[in-house]
C-alpha cells in the first residue's frame, strides 16, 4: 500500500516537471469596444512569446456598466487581473474601493520610459499612489464633413468666427444635398451628468484656456473675460444660435454618434479612438481633423488632451504579480505599436506612422498645439459636487435660455463661489 | 334541535365559537393537525412561498441593510455601519427632495390619467357604440402592454423628435404650432405621460372590463325604466360596481408610477434640467457612481412610500366593498 503511494506520488511528480509552462489566463476590463478587445488579443500573443502559456481575455463593457461591475467586483474580492480606462475613472474607482495597487515600483522597474512626460506622472498619481501606467493620452479634435465643406465653398474653419459662418451655411444650405432641409451644423450631447461639461471643455481647452470652471488655487474662472467669451458662445451654440439639433439637451453620447454616423451632423468632436472606424465605416474617410477653433486672435488653436488611459493592477488581482509584468508590457514598443494602429493612441513617440491615414497621423505626429484638461479632481476633494452644481445649472439654462448671458454668467460664478466656500469647509 | 343550515349550539362551558375561530394563537398540536389535514396545500405552495422569499422579501432586505452601511463598504464581507447617515445625507440632498416631490406630483397625474382613460376606454368597449370590432379594438388597446418597454419608449422618442418627428410633423399639417416634446421644460413631463398612457392604460382596460362583464346588468336596466338618464346610470349605478376594479387599478397604477424608471432611462435621462429626474432614477444614478449607501436609502425611502400609500388606497377600497 505505502509502495503504491510511493509510486502515484513519483509519476505525479514526473508528469507535472514534464508539462510544458503551466497555462494562465489574464482577464483585463475595459470600455473601448471591439477595437481594444482586438488590441489586447494581439498584446496577449505578444506577451506570451516571453511568458509561454500566458493568454489575455478582454471584456468590454459599456463605460457605466464598466464602473459597477469594477467597483463591485473590487470589493467583494472578485477582481479582475487588471482594469483598463481612463485616468480619473480609475480615480473614481480607487475613491469607491481603495484597492488600486500603487504602481510606482512598476513604474520604476522599466527602463525605457523617457517617453513619460512629468505631466503624464502627475496624471497618473492620486493619492500619493500610482494608480495607473499611462499607456494612451486621449487627444480630441474638430471633426468637419469634407464634402459638406466642398459643397458649401467652405475650408476647415480656424476661429470661431469661421465656425459661425460655417455652421449657417450647414443648417442652410442643404450640405448633404439631399434636398431637405435634415442637417445640424454640429452633433454635440448634454443628457448626462458631466457630458454637457465634457463639451465645454472641449471648447475652453480647445481655444487655448486652462481651466474650465476652477484654477489649481481653488479660484472660479467662469466669470474672467475670456472664459466668459468662450461660456456663452457655447451656451448660444446650444440654445440661440441654433447650431444643433432642438432635442440635443436629452442626447447622450449614443445620439450624438448616431447624427455624426448617420450624416446629419456637420462639425463634431474627434477623438484618437474614433479615427479607424471612421476611415473605414460609418464616415468612410469623409471629414477633416484639425485642432478647435479659437476666440481670441492672439491665442493658438489647440488639439485637448483629455486624460489619459492607462492599465491598473486591482490589490486583489488574483494574478497580481503576471499582471503588473503585463501591465509593464504594455510600454513596451510592440505593445504601444499595436495600440497605435488599433486604438489609435499611444505615449511613446518612436513608433512608425508610415502606414496611417492622414487623420490617424494628425493624432500621432501630435504636431499641434495640445491643451491638457487641468484635473481639478484630483487636486480638491469638492471638485466633483461642485462640477455636478455647475451642470445643473447650465442645463437650466438650455432648457430655458436667459435673456442675458454675460448676467447669467456672473450669477452661475457668484452661486458657485458661495457653494464652492460650503464645500471645502466641511 | 338545530335548525337546518346552522352548527348545533355549544356544549355547556364551551368557549363560544367565534373565539375559537377568530384566536390567532394556535398550538403546536393545532398547526399539527392542520399540516396532517392541508399537506398537500403546503406542499404545492412551499416551492412558490421560499423563491418568493429569496428572490423578492431577500433582496428588500439587503437593501434596507445596504442603506445603512458606508457606501466603499457596502459590498464587502465586513460592511462598516453608519446608521441614519445616508437618509441624514439624502434628506439634505435638495436634489432628492425635489425629485420626491415631483415624483409623488407625477404619480397623483398618471394614476388619475390611466385610470380616468381606462375607464373610458372599458366602457366605450362594452358600450353598444362597438359593434363587430370589439374584439380588433380589445387587442389594440393590450398590444402595447406586451410590446417591450424600451422599444415603445424608443419609439415614442422618435414621434417626438422636434426636427423630424411624426408628431410635429402632424401638427404643422393642421396648422398647430410645434409640440416641445422631450426638450422643453414645459412639455416633457405630459410628453412621457402620453407615451406610459400608451404603455399601461391597455392593462387597466382590461381589468375594467372583466369587472363590467360581471356585473348586474338588471341593476341597470331597472334604473333605466325608472327614468333614470345615462349619467345617473353610470354613476349611481354602474361606477358602484366598478369599486373592486377602481381599488385594484388605482393600487397597481400607484405603484407602478412611484417607481417610474424605464420611461426615463429611454427617453430623457433625467432632463431636460432634472424636469424628469424621478426617485428610481436619481437613485439608479447614485447606484451607477458606486454611492450605494444613499442609492438605496432611497430606494428604501420610496419602498416605504410605496408600501404605505399602497396599503392605504387598498384599506380605503376594502372598507367601501365592506360598508
Amino acid at each position: 500500500m505505502r509502495l503504491g503511494t510511493l509510486f502515484a506520488g513519483a509519476a505525479v511528480g514526473l508528469l507535472l516537471a514534464a508539462a510544458p509552462a503551466r497555462a494562465q489566463e489574464l482577464t483585463v476590463w475595459h470600455d473601448l469596444g471591439d477595437n481594444g478587445t482586438q488590441w489586447f488579443e494581439r498584446l496577449g500573443a505578444e506577451f506570451a512569446k516571453t511568458n509561454p502559456g500566458v493568454t489575455v481575455k478582454a471584456s468590454s463593457f459599456p463605460t457605466d456598466q464598466w464602473f459597477g461591475r469594477v467597483i463591485s467586483a473590487l470589493n467583494t474580492d472578485t477582481a479582475p487581473d487588471l482594469i483598463y480606462n481612463n485616468y480619473e475613472r480609475v480615480i473614481r474607482i480607487q475613491t469607491q474601493t481603495g484597492k488600486v495597487s500603487d504602481l510606482k515600483g512598476a513604474l520604476g522597474a522599466i527602463t525605457d520610459k523617457g517617453f513619460l512626460a512629468e505631466d503624464d506622472l502627475r496624471v497618473a498619481t492620486f493619492g500619493g499612489k500610482m494608480i495607473i501606467l499611462p499607456v494612451q493620452r486621449v487627444q480630441m479634435a474638430l471633426g468637419v464633413r469634407k464634402s459638406w465643406l466642398d459643397k458649401v465653398g467652405e475650408t476647415f474653419p480656424a476661429t470661431w468666427a469661421d465656425v459661425q459662418r460655417v455652421a449657417v451655411k450647414f443648417r442652410e444650405g442643404d450640405p448633404d444635398g439631399n434636398g431637405k432641409a435634415d442637417t445640424f451644423a454640429m452633433a454635440l450631447q448634454a443628457a448626462k451628468p458631466r457630458d454637457l461639461i465634457h463639451m465645454l471643455d472641449l471648447f475652453t481647452f480647445g481655444s487655448g484656456l486652462r481651466h474650465t470652471l476652477v484654477d489649481p488655487q481653488g479660484t472660479i474662472v467662469i466669470d474672467e473675460p475670456e472664459h466668459a467669451k468662450v461660456l456663452v458662445e457655447f451656451l448660444k451654440t446650444y440654445t440661440t444660435y441654433g447650431y444643433v439639433s432642438p432635442d440635443t439637451i436629452n442626447h447622450t453620447f449614443t445620439d450624438m454618434y448616431q447624427l455624426i454616423e448617420g450624416g446629419r451632423g456637420g462639425m463634431f468632436r474627434v477623438g484618437d479612438w474614433n479615427v479607424k472606424k471612421w476611415d473605414s465605416q460609418a464616415i468612410k474617410g469623409d471629414f477633416v481633423v484639425g485642432p478647435w477653433p479659437k476666440f481670441k486672435a492672439d491665442r493658438g488653436n489647440a488639439v485637448v488632451i483629455g486624460g489619459m488611459r492607462g492599465i491598473a493592477v486591482p490589490e486583489n488581482s488574483p494574478k497580481k504579480a503576471l499582471a503588473t509584468a503585463f501591465a509593464q508590457f504594455m510600454l513596451t514598443k510592440p505593445a504601444q505599436q499595436a495600440s497605435l494602429e488599433l486604438v489609435g493612441a499611444a505615449v511613446r513617440k518612436d513608433l512608425d506612422t508610415a502606414a496611417l491615414s492622414d487623420r490617424q497621423k494628425f493624432f500621432a505626429d501630435a504636431k499641434g498645439t495640445l491643451v491638457a484638461y487641468d484635473f481639478p479632481e484630483s487636486v480638491h476633494s469638492w471638485y466633483p459636487e461642485l462640477e455636478a452644481a455647475f451642470h445643473r445649472k447650465l442645463m437650466t439654462a438650455l432648457a430655458a435660455p436667459p435673456k442675458d448671458f454675460e448676467a447669467f454668467v456672473k450669477e452661475t460664478a457668484a452661486e458657485m463661489r458661495d457653494l464652492k466656500a460650503k464645500l471645502a469647509a466641511k | 334541535m338545530a335548525a337546518a343550515g346552522l352548527p348545533p349550539p355549544p356544549p355547556p362551558g364551551a368557549p363560544p365559537l367565534s373565539a375559537s375561530i377568530a384566536s390567532p394563537v394556535r398550538t403546536s398540536a393545532s398547526w399539527r393537525e392542520s399540516l396532517s389535514r392541508d399537506g398537500v396545500f403546503y406542499a404545492f405552495v412551499a416551492p412558490f412561498a421560499i423563491l418568493t422569499i429569496l428572490f423578492g422579501l431577500w433582496p428588500i432586505i439587503l437593501s434596507i441593510q445596504v442603506s445603512f452601511t458606508a457606501s466603499a463598504t457596502a459590498l464587502k464581507p465586513n460592511a462598516a455601519y453608519v446608521g441614519f447617515e445616508n437618509y441624514r445625507a439624502i434628506f439634505a440632498d435638495p436634489v432628492f427632495l425635489a425629485s420626491l416631490g415631483r415624483t409623488l406630483a407625477y404619480t397623483a397625474a398618471a394614476v388619475v390619467a390611466n385610470v380616468a382613460f381606462a375607464l373610458a376606454v372599458a366602457l366605450l368597449l362594452d358600450s353598444k357604440l362597438i359593434g363587430r370590432g370589439r374584439t380588433f379594438f380589445k387587442v389594440a388597446v393590450f398590444l402595447p402592454v406586451v410590446t417591450p418597454d424600451v422599444a415603445g419608449y424608443v419609439v415614442w422618442k422618435w414621434l417626438y423628435d422636434r426636427s423630424f418627428g411624426a408628431v410635429n410633423a402632424a401638427l404643422d399639417l393642421i396648422g398647430l404650432p410645434a409640440f416641445g416634446g422631450l426638450a422643453s421644460v414645459g412639455t416633457v413631463t405630459i410628453a412621457i405621460l402620453i407615451a406610459e398612457l400608451w404603455k399601461h392604460a391597455g392593462f387597466y382596460v382590461i381589468i375594467f372590463l372583466a369587472n363590467l362583464a360581471i356585473r348586474d346588468r338588471a341593476l341597470d336596466e331597472a334604473a333605466a325604466i325608472d327614468g333614470a338618464t345615462a349619467w345617473q346610470r353610470l354613476v349611481h349605478v354602474t361606477l358602484p360596481q366598478l369599486r373592486p376594479a377602481l381599488v385594484i387599478n388605482g393600487v397597481y397604477a400607484l405603484i407602478q408610477f412611484l417607481k417610474t424608471f424605464t420611461v426615463v432611462v429611454v427617453m430623457t435621462k433625467g432632463g431636460p434640467a432634472d424636469t424628469t429626474n424621478f426617485v428610481s432614477y436619481y437613485a439608479y444614478q447614485l447606484f451607477d457612481q458606486g454611492r450605494y449607501g444613499e442609492a438605496t436609502a432611497m430606494a428604501t425611502v420610496l419602498f416605504g412610500i410605496v408600501a404605505v400609500l399602497a396599503l392605504t388606497a387598498y384599506g380605503i377600497g376594502e372598507r367601501g366593498d365592506r360598508r
